[in-house]
């Protein structure tokens, strides 16, 4: 019985773990774009959308990995990112806050339906043999090589993040920005470039994340709102403009989810209903979130 | 003086023209409204009616009688308001005596308000879970042409209590959508009328992307069947967690999902050993029907035709679709070509044809709809990449269900 309930445990903090990976993938990109710009960017889900049809088109046609085609996923995803910025993004920057949600949120139904028109909706995937294997911690506690691949890259891309962040004259500028943008002007880096760069650098973690998703999650078209809206939910939990506090955000919200469809019965039902109980009650409490300095007057 | 008469002729005879644009269409065509879902979540079956219908007027010759078809496509994109206006738009303003279509149970029950107000005749090529039949069967103007939930229950117990024998465990996992919450019920029904014990049901959300507290759960009751109660999405999700937690499930049993080449292609390996349920599959051998032989060939040389149209094998809502809309531009013909649905509605009750799903004839369902053809399912399994048919007898491909490959 003791044994039973210690690999119940163990299976829960298993999935727990690589569940916040997932969902760190999915935030980051998001995160990073509003620390930076203010800017919620409601077509962020779509853009993840793209990056998984990027992986399945290159791994269905040209046969290759989605591990290996993720660089140029990412580096697409990059342009992709500089252009929407460029030719619509940029052009609202000074206007009220409703103008810029309705523009990114058009955006993303564009992006949408292009995909329909494009791809039709029926669910595809890739099927590398990674996503098939797993391995046994003892003889009921599974875990699956998939998404542990998902966690290591997410570790991966949060380490390269914080590091070009801290140590990179660029990544020093764009922390100048997100502190703070007039003060930023005035040393003489160029606000405007900082917020391109990081709509690409986020486009580039969003499409990078679609890669990975592709062999996780079936590719829809459809598929980039329920992404955007456990995004959003984990960025208000964790701070809008932190990237660490996403990070704690993902895994706050996975190790609510998993303990709870776990050990609740038909728990799996309440478990987005955790998400968004959490997000409230996370407004309510503390606006900024767990490490963020965003509020209720941002 | 006349020539100011004139002026009010022609003024009148525009406003006429305007106002009733239907009329000078009436006489020589007959329309026939098909609000599909050609855009949204529902598009893969939208489109695809949407080719058996068009396919089913062109074969047909474009025409019934000297009055040409006209079909009235619109897009219901999966919206449940939007369908609402569809059917709106195609009762109340274009005023059309048929429809044919929507697919998705969710659509339909939308449209069927707009609907009960002109009842036109109604031909419904889907609609697997039973609402519709709850809150419209017993209408003498809808005809439902495709199996509801239980009538894939029915055929699915049976099969596995003659193949499996009696007093094997059975878990199910449903999701908390009308989908998986309308299939519940029946299956619980007929398989515990079959003899098998039920030992786990789960629940499971529409679209998560974690099922694996769901499948622990099942892990530590060892059923010998898993029945999964979901859509395509989730069948998905679920095939390939199932696998990658090499579930100790020997029988793996899913609904309509099985059949589909979009779930096949992403699931891979995972697919093997999943049994399924379907109207059509390939491999079944219908021969032609004697009356109709055009309109309805054999299985084989339909298949060419249609593959040589689309340039894709037709799956099972392009034939539903077809099957459907052929069978009602006969009944309009055999009615005399007039534009009454009663009449139109009679032959469509009186026709009896064999087809490449099965023998079309409206019965009453046992759940009660009045007019129900195609209630015979196929059932199959994922054996080496194909499908192998398990029922019905006549195109029965192997009498043995296989273990999934991961529990031999």
């Amino acid at each position: 019985m003791a044994s039973s309930m210690a690999s119940l445990l163990l299976q829960i903090l298993v999935d727990a773990l690589l569940l916040g990976g997932v969902y760190t993938l999915m935030a980051v990109g998001l995160s990073l774009s509003f620390g930076v710009t203010r800017i919620i960017n409601f077509a962020h889900g779509d853009v993840v959308m793209y990056g998984s049809y990027a992986a399945f088109f290159a791994f269905s046609g040209l046969n290759i990995d989605p591990l290996l085609s993720l660089p140029a996923v990412a580096i697409l995803g990059a342009v992709g990112g500089y252009l929407l910025f460029k030719f619509s993004i940029d052009r609202i920057l000074e206007d009220v806050s409703i103008n810029q949600v309705l523009l990114t949120f058009g955006l993303g139904l564009i992006l949408q339906n292009v995909a329909v028109i494009l791809w039709t909706g029926d669910e595809r995937s890739t099927t590398p043999f990674y996503a098939f294997q797993s391995w046994f911690l003892s003889d009921d506690v599974v875990v699956a090589n998939g998404r542990l691949i998902a966690f290591g890259l997410a570790a991966a891309f949060m380490a390269l993040l914080l590091a070009w962040l801290r140590w990179s004259e660029l990544g020093r500028a764009t922390r100048a920005v997100s502190q703070n943008r007039a003060a930023a002007s005035l040393m003489g880096i160029n606000v405007r470039a900082i917020y391109g760069l990081s709509f690409a650098l986020s486009s580039a973690f969003g499409a990078a994340t679609g890669a990975i998703m592709s062999f996780l999650l079936p590719i829809t078209p459809f598929m980039g709102f329920p992404i955007l809206v456990k995004a959003f939910a984990i960025i208000i939990l964790g701070g809008l403009d932190s990237i660490l506090g996403t990070v704690i955000g993902a895994f706050f919200l996975a190790i609510a989810e998993t303990a709870i469809a776990y050990l609740v019965p038909q728990g799996i039902g309440w478990a987005e209903g955790v998400a968004f109980f959490l997000l409230v009650l996370m407004l309510i409490v503390r606006p900024a979130g767990i490490l963020g300095t965003v509020g209720r007057d941002a | 003086m006349n020539f100011a008469r004139s002026s009010y002729l022609l003024a009148a005879c525009m406003l006429a023209a305007v106002a009733f644009p239907a009329l000078g269409q009436a006489q020589d065509t007959i329309r026939i409204g098909a609000p599909l879902a050609l855009s949204g979540k529902f598009v893969s079956y939208g489109a695809a009616a949407k080719r058996g219908v068009e396919m089913a007027v062109d074969i047909y010759g474009g025409k019934v009688g000297n009055k040409k078809i006209e079909i009235l496509f619109r897009d219901t994109q999966s919206d449940a308001q939007a369908a609402v206006n569809s059917f709106t738009q195609l009762l109340a303003e274009e005023k059309v005596n048929y429809l044919i279509g929507p697919i998705a149970t969710p659509m339909a029950m939308a449209g069927l308000p707009a609907w009960r107000r002109t009842k036109a005749l109604w031909v419904v090529p889907g609609a697997t879970t039973p609402l519709l039949e709850e809150e419209a069967g017993k209408e003498p103007m809808l005809f439902h042409t495709f199996p509801y939930a239980y009538h894939y229950h029915i055929s699915l117990a049976r099969i596995l209590r003659e193949r499996l024998g009696t007093g094997k465990t059975l878990a199910i996992i449903y999701s908390d959508d009308s989908y998986g919450r309308e299939h519940l019920p029946y299956a619980q029904k007929y398989f515990t009328q079959e003899g098998f014990k039920i030992v786990a049901e789960e629940l499971v959300r529409a679209g998560a992307t974690d099922l694996n507290p769901v499948l622990a759960k099942i892990r530590r009751v060892h059923p010998d069947i898993l029945l999964g109660l979901v859509q395509t999405t989730d069948g998905i999700q679920l095939t390939k967690q199932i696998y990658v937690q090499r579930l100790n499930v020997p029988y793996l049993i899913g609904t309509a999902y099985p059949q589909l080449k979009q779930w096949q292609d992403a699931t891979a390996e995972a697919q093997e050993g999943w049994v399924g349920v379907t109207t059509y599959i390939p491999g079944l051998k219908a021969t032609a029907d004697p009356k109709y032989p055009k309109l309805f060939p054999n299985s084989d040389a339909w298949i060419a035709e249609f593959t040589k149209r689309y340039n894709r094998v037709p799956e099972f809502i392009d034939v539903g679709a077809y099957v459907s809309t052929c069978m009602l531009l006969i009944a309009i013909e055999n009615a005399g070509v007039l534009d009454d649905k009663e009449k139109v509605a009679a032959e469509l009750k009186k026709l009896d044809v064999q087809t490449m799903i099965g023998r079309g004839k409206f019965v009453a369902s046992i759940g009660g709809t009045l007019n129900q053809a195609f209630s015979d399912v196929v059932v199959h399994q994922r054996v080496k990449g194909t499908d192998a048919i398990l029922f019905p007898k006549e195109f029965q491909t192997t009498d043995k269900i296989e273990p999934a490959t991961y529990a031999k």
